[in-house]
């Protein structure tokens, strides 16, 4: 059975693009250009993942307030924020809303669709047991490549997927400095440097709020990051 | 010269008034003193009018032939002759009794004579001389005669009077009488003390007898250097003239050396007693007034009779305020304080000669007076003026230099940082500067909302270009998915290209927005900024293989309160900006200097110099790069560096090294 991903998206070129993409993927697609319809076609059946813009017609946040109504319905469905914008307050918004991860839309379709491919895996990956040749451990950090979770002693991360491939890609080789290309072709994103560093800031906020001394992930000024156990 | 400067100049300028015053005031005083002359010209000549002709009136006895008309027939009708003009012709040989206050005692002493009288003195030679003193008191003429003599020789004792054997010193006194005839009497002392005068009386067949005088009386004395004669003699007696002359002789009956003022030969007199008429002062008196000083002199100017009230006050208070005094010395000139003087002459009756001259004098102090309180008054409203003007200028100035500093000031932080001063000053005044601060505030703040809409701008259109690109982006995405005919392929890679150079371009318009949003949201920590330096310049040297990096650090570590990352981002932007400016294979060096309060990174490149307008280096959207360069630039990173330095309360600054070798930035930071 195909998969059933939903676009909403008020720009009907884009929408007709992205819808086009994945069809062509062997996905199948539904699209709305409204909060208003999005959620009547939710009501009757909730999509296997969303991929939501967040200014949605005259509704400059309707994103947001779509995700929240779609996370009360759901707390596993996938969500994938597309924006125009990129500044920091619209990430932070969507991502403590529960969004799986927040891309702008000038990203490429191929990257658009290994997003998509690795959500779904993840997902797949949560309903099986754990492969432990799948799962990279250093010291307290633990991260499981098949389900794409993180933990750290033992309690869970919750990484978005961006995250998670940073915290892989730094992780994999423990003090060897990731500067911020290497970073982003591994989480397949086009970011700038601020949005970078507030990802890297992100990250460790999240392993603070487990270990307050959490010192793991360094910065090499000039180069990049790297990790250290 | 500033406004508060040009505006005392302005105000001290009102100072024409006292001076104008002044002026005026001094005019007055002229016009007062040339009427007060003539005045007194005028007074001085109905005087003296009044005394023309009138011998009686000035002298004791009138002139010669005056009273000796009398002794002629038809008395009354016959009018007085002639004077005699030589009469008021000065002599050498004139004397001036003094009018005495005591009668002296006639006894030889001078002592009780006023001791300031003046003494004249007839002089043959250096040995023969003497000096006299007359004096009139009472009706009687008083005669002090001092004589120089080294040999006094006094009269046989006893012996005749006219046998010349015997003669010793003796004096002789002429005279002319009432009647005008000449007349003589000889004094001669056999001893000190009283001593008589004699007439020589010719009686009949020539033969000669001397005979008394007694009312003439006298006293000789003995001096140090000669002998001393007092004399009294009765008024009566003489009539205009009166003469002295000593015989002097060195041995008794010796050869006599005769001098003083007789003739020698004849003994007549040469010189006259002039002696004013008793009722000349009670006569001036009359037209005296406080302030005014008459007097009545001889042809040649010895004085007859005064009448004096100079001194007296002319208004009761004498005192002056002191700040009249204070004008007064500013303004007076020196002939200003000179009594004024106005003389006459008196004629005789046919105007043929002076027959004496009235002179009239008047103290300067009543128009003094009279200017000093119009000076005053003046003097004090000018002044006064004056200074409420200057002070009220001074203050308007000063408020004005105020609100001008302020408005510049306003206008200049405004244009400097980023935002008008609200609310913009003096715009609510309703005078010019009012204008002038509404006009500035209006123009101000339209450049402030350009500015701002310009800064945003570039944000603005990097999200609205955005969709558009990614309708492109994703539809070349599935177009490559397409079965697209080989021919097609190349322009497909060139769309693809164009759009990655769209997007990158569209990196770079965000740039500044997206920093400004990272200093929102950047957290400060304590750091050391010595390995986050250098390990960035051992970045920037993989980074730009084509310069030398060189970090120096005057201290090996030196704590911040800021944001690392920041901190990296301000040198990458100057980095980037010395990599753009510098040639291949030059130096780009990286200093960090500690001053007491904060830490100075230095970035030098050796490009060329900057632009005359390098004040505008760190402003938004600015920039000076003439070459074409392959990058998008659009002024942003000069101004990320500022944004970056201001975030760490530090300040930024370019300058070029001296001989313009290249281009130093440097950027304070505060520890």
């Amino acid at each position: 059975m195909k998969r059933l991903i939903a676009i909403v998206e008020d720009e009907p070129a884009i929408r007709d693009n992205y819808a086009a993409a994945f069809t062509r993927e062997g996905y199948g697609v539904r699209a709305y250009a409204s909060r208003a319809e999005a959620l009547k076609a939710f009501a009757a059946r909730l999509p296997d993942l969303a991929v939501i813009d967040i200014s949605l017609g005259d509704e400059p946040e309707g994103g947001f307030e779509l995700c929240r109504q779609l996370r009360a319905q759901s707390a596993e469905l996938p969500i994938i924020f597309l924006t125009a914008r990129d500044s920091e307050i619209d990430a932070v918004s969507g991502l403590r809303l529960g969004a799986d991860d927040f891309l702008t839309k000038d990203l490429s379709l191929p990257h658009l669709i290994a997003r998509v491919n690795a959500l779904f895996r993840r997902v797949d990956a949560l309903r099986q047991p754990a492969d432990d040749a799948a799962v990279i451990r250093r010291g307290a950090l633990t991260l499981d490549t098949e389900r794409m979770s993180a933990q750290w002693d033992g309690k869970v991360v919750l990484l978005s997927l961006t995250e998670f491939w940073i915290v892989h890609a730094l992780a994999r080789h423990p003090g060897h400095v990731r500067n911020r290309q290497q970073l982003m072709d591994a989480a397949n994103v086009v970011l700038d440097d601020n949005t970078i560093t507030s990802h890297i800031k992100r990250i460790r906020r999240k392993f603070q709020t487990i270990e307050a001394k959490f010192d793991a992930l360094q910065t090499v000024y000039g180069m990049g990051y790297r990790w250290v156990e | 010269m500033s406004l508060r400067l040009k505006l005392l100049l302005l105000g001290l300028a009102t100072l024409v008034l006292p001076w104008a015053g002044c002026r005026y005031a001094r005019e007055m005083e002229s016009a007062l003193r040339q009427g007060e002359s003539d005045s007194l010209q005028a007074l001085s000549q109905t005087i003296a009018t009044s005394l023309q002709g009138r011998t009686d009136l000035l002298y004791r006895e009138a002139a010669p032939g005056t009273a000796a008309a009398p002794g002629a027939e038809g008395t009354a009708a016959a009018p007085p002759p002639e004077p005699d003009p030589n009469f008021y012709r000065a002599t050498p040989y004139d004397l001036e009794p003094l009018t005495l206050k005591a009668a002296p005692v006639v006894d030889g002493y001078a002592d009780d004579w006023p001791k300031d009288a003046h003494w004249s003195t007839f002089e043959k030679d250096e040995h023969h001389r003497f000096s006299i003193l007359t004096g009139v008191h009472d009706r009687m003429l008083y005669v002090a005669l001092a004589v120089h003599d080294e040999h006094p020789v006094f009269d046989a004792p006893g012996a005749n009077l006219l046998d010349p054997n015997t003669f010793g010193d003796r004096v002789w006194l002429g005279f002319e009488d009432p009647a005008g005839q000449q007349s003589q009497v000889f004094l001669a002392a056999a001893a000190p003390g009283a001593v008589t005068a004699r007439r020589i009386v010719t009686g009949d067949y020539g033969r000669q007898s001397t005979r008394l005088e007694p009312r003439i009386r006298g006293a000789w004395q003995g001096t140090p250097d000669g002998y001393r004669l007092e004399l009294r003699v009765p008024l009566s007696m003489i009539g205009t003239a009166f003469g002295v002359l000593v015989d002097d002789r060195d041995a008794r009956g010796a050869l006599p050396v005769s001098y003083g003022t007789l003739r020698g030969d004849d003994l007549h007199t040469m010189g006259h007693l002039i002696l004013a008429a008793p009722g000349l002062t009670a006569y001036l008196g009359q037209f005296l007034q406080p302030g005014l000083r008459l007097s009545v002199t001889t042809p040649a100017g010895r004085v007859l009779a005064r009448a004096d009230a100079l001194a007296q006050p002319v208004e009761l208070q004498r005192q002056l305020p002191v700040i009249s005094r204070l004008y007064r010395r500013i303004i007076d000139r020196p002939e200003g304080q000179a009594p004024l003087v106005s003389s006459s002459p008196i004629l005789d009756r046919d105007h043929g000669f002076e027959i004496g001259r009235l002179e009239v004098v008047h103290t300067p102090d009543r128009w003094i007076r009279l200017r000093d309180r119009a000076l005053t008054h003046m003097l004090n409203f000018s002044l006064l003026t004056s200074l409420v003007v200057v002070s009220a200028i001074l203050i308007f100035a000063a408020s004005l230099a105020v609100r001008l500093s302020r408005l510049r000031r306003a206008s200049e932080s405004a244009l400097v940082n980023r935002g008008l001063v609200s609310p913009f000053p003096e715009v609510r005044a309703r005078d010019e500067l009012g204008d002038v601060a509404r006009s500035f505030a209006t123009l101000l703040g339209r450049l402030h909302e350009y500015t701002s809409y310009l800064r945003t701008l570039a944000g603005k259109l990097a999200h609205e270009i955005r969709t558009p690109l990614t309708i492109v982006r994703s539809s070349l995405d599935n177009l490559e998915s397409e079965s697209v005919p080989e021919s097609a392929r190349a322009y497909l890679e060139r769309a693809r290209q164009g759009s990655e150079r769209l997007s990158s371009i569209l990196q770079a318009m965000g740039a500044a927005g997206r920093v400004e949003e990272a200093i929102g949201g950047a957290e400060r920590i304590q750091f050391d900024l010595v390995p986050v330096l250098s390990s960035a310049v051992a970045a920037y040297r993989g980074a730009f293989p084509q310069r030398h990096f060189t970090f120096d650090s005057a201290a090996p570590s030196v704590t911040l309160n800021g944001a690392p990352d920041l901190i990296v981002q301000l040198l990458d932007k100057l980095i980037d900006n010395a990599v753009d400016f510098s040639a291949p294979a030059s130096t780009i060096a990286v200093r960090l200097a500690l001053d007491a309060h904060a830490a100075r990174l230095e970035v030098e490149n050796s490009g060329p110099p900057l632009p005359a307008d390098s004040s505008r280096l760190f402003e938004s959207l600015w920039q000076s790069r003439t070459g074409a360069d392959s990058r998008p630039h659009f002024g942003l990173g000069l101004y990320i560096v500022r944004l970056i330095a201001e975030f760490h309360d530090g300040t930024v600054a370019a300058q070029n090294l001296p001989g313009d070798t290249g281009v130093r930035f440097t950027v304070r930071l505060p520890r």
